[in-house]
């Protein structure tokens, strides 16, 4: 039995607002230490400098921040209550989420004073029937350009609802 | 020609066993908002885990962590997926390795996973790393 309703269906291909983030030393410090990275060009612009970059250059998986940052830096009120984004969940009677699977493209790498856009879309949704019920599995990809017009990420994020 | 492992060699293991901190800081660093990683009762009660979750992007990290601190400036990640086949909970020791699976002359592949004592991988992944002249 399909629990993906024609309502829910729609959702497949919405498209997102562009979202911005003007990425700070301190942005990539934060995620650096909440990861366990010790590495100084994450931390010391004359570290960073001396490997040939511009400023403190970001860790190789922060895009992941600026896409959650797209998603989640919302209203209290368009949160559901397990502090989802209410744009990212379908209407399903699934609710319970988890992460499923990634896959990310690294093209140009993020440094302090980049201006990052995103471009998210819903990609695909759909079912499986799972040992404990029905699954559902909603992929959205998200397009990760830097002031410059480079390709910084591809992103490609599937989320289970159980 | 900067020299890269070959297939079959194995990365050092790592033992990542992050604590509510851990998981607190790296939900804060994001903007990451969902319960399940720092509300416990919610967690236990609302969603029928037994704990709260080690987020699946954090156990991405891991696994690239390992590729980069044993590669070092030799490569350079280009493209990276994984799947999460199992939860990780707070309090999980997660045993994190990887493996070249492949081998060209611009880089190599790697075959990366997370799994806890009990032999159960929670994370796997395949990354591709090119080379640094």
């Amino acid at each position: 039995m399909g629990v993906i309703t024609e309502e829910a269906r729609r959702w497949a291909n919405r498209e997102y607002p562009r979202f911005e983030m003007r990425v700070t030393a301190t942005d990539i410090a934060r995620f650096a230490r909440a990861t366990g990275e010790t590495n100084p060009i994450y931390f010391d612009p004359a570290a960073a400098k001396a490997a040939g970059h511009p400023d403190v250059v970001a860790p190789t998986l922060f895009p992941y921040v600026i896409r959650m940052h797209a998603s989640t830096l919302v209203p209290a009120d368009q949160l559901e209550p397990d502090g989802s984004p209410s744009a990212d969940v379908p209407p399903l009677p699934t609710r319970r989420a988890m992460a499923g699977e990634t896959r990310v493209e690294l093209g140009a790498p993020v440094v302090a004073g980049d201006v990052v856009s995103v471009e998210k879309r819903l990609a695909d949704m759909y079912e499986k029937e799972g040992r404990s019920g029905p699954l559902v599995f909603v992929e959205m990809e998200f397009t990760f350009t830097n002031q410059r017009g480079e390709m910084v990420a591809r992103e490609n994020f599937t989320r289970i609802y159980r | 020609m900067t020299a890269l492992p070959h297939v079959g060699e194995e990365a050092p293991v790592q033992l990542r066993a992050p604590t509510a901190l851990d998981l607190f800081m790296f939900s804060a660093s994001a903007w990451l908002l969902h319960r399940i990683h720092y509300d416990t009762p919610f967690t236990i009660e609302h969603e029928g885990h037994p704990g709260l979750l080690i987020h699946g992007p954090l156990q991405g990290v891991f696994l690239v962590q390992i590729a980069e601190s044993w590669l070092g400036d030799r490569a350079r990640l280009t493209s990276i997926s994984y799947r999460h086949l199992a939860p990780a909970y707070l309090g999980d020791e997660l045993t994190c390795g990887g493996k070249v699976v492949g081998s060209d002359d611009d880089g190599i592949d790697m075959e990366l996973w997370a799994r806890k004592p009990d032999g159960t991988v929670t994370t796997t992944g395949m990354a591709r790393f090119i080379r640094r002249w």
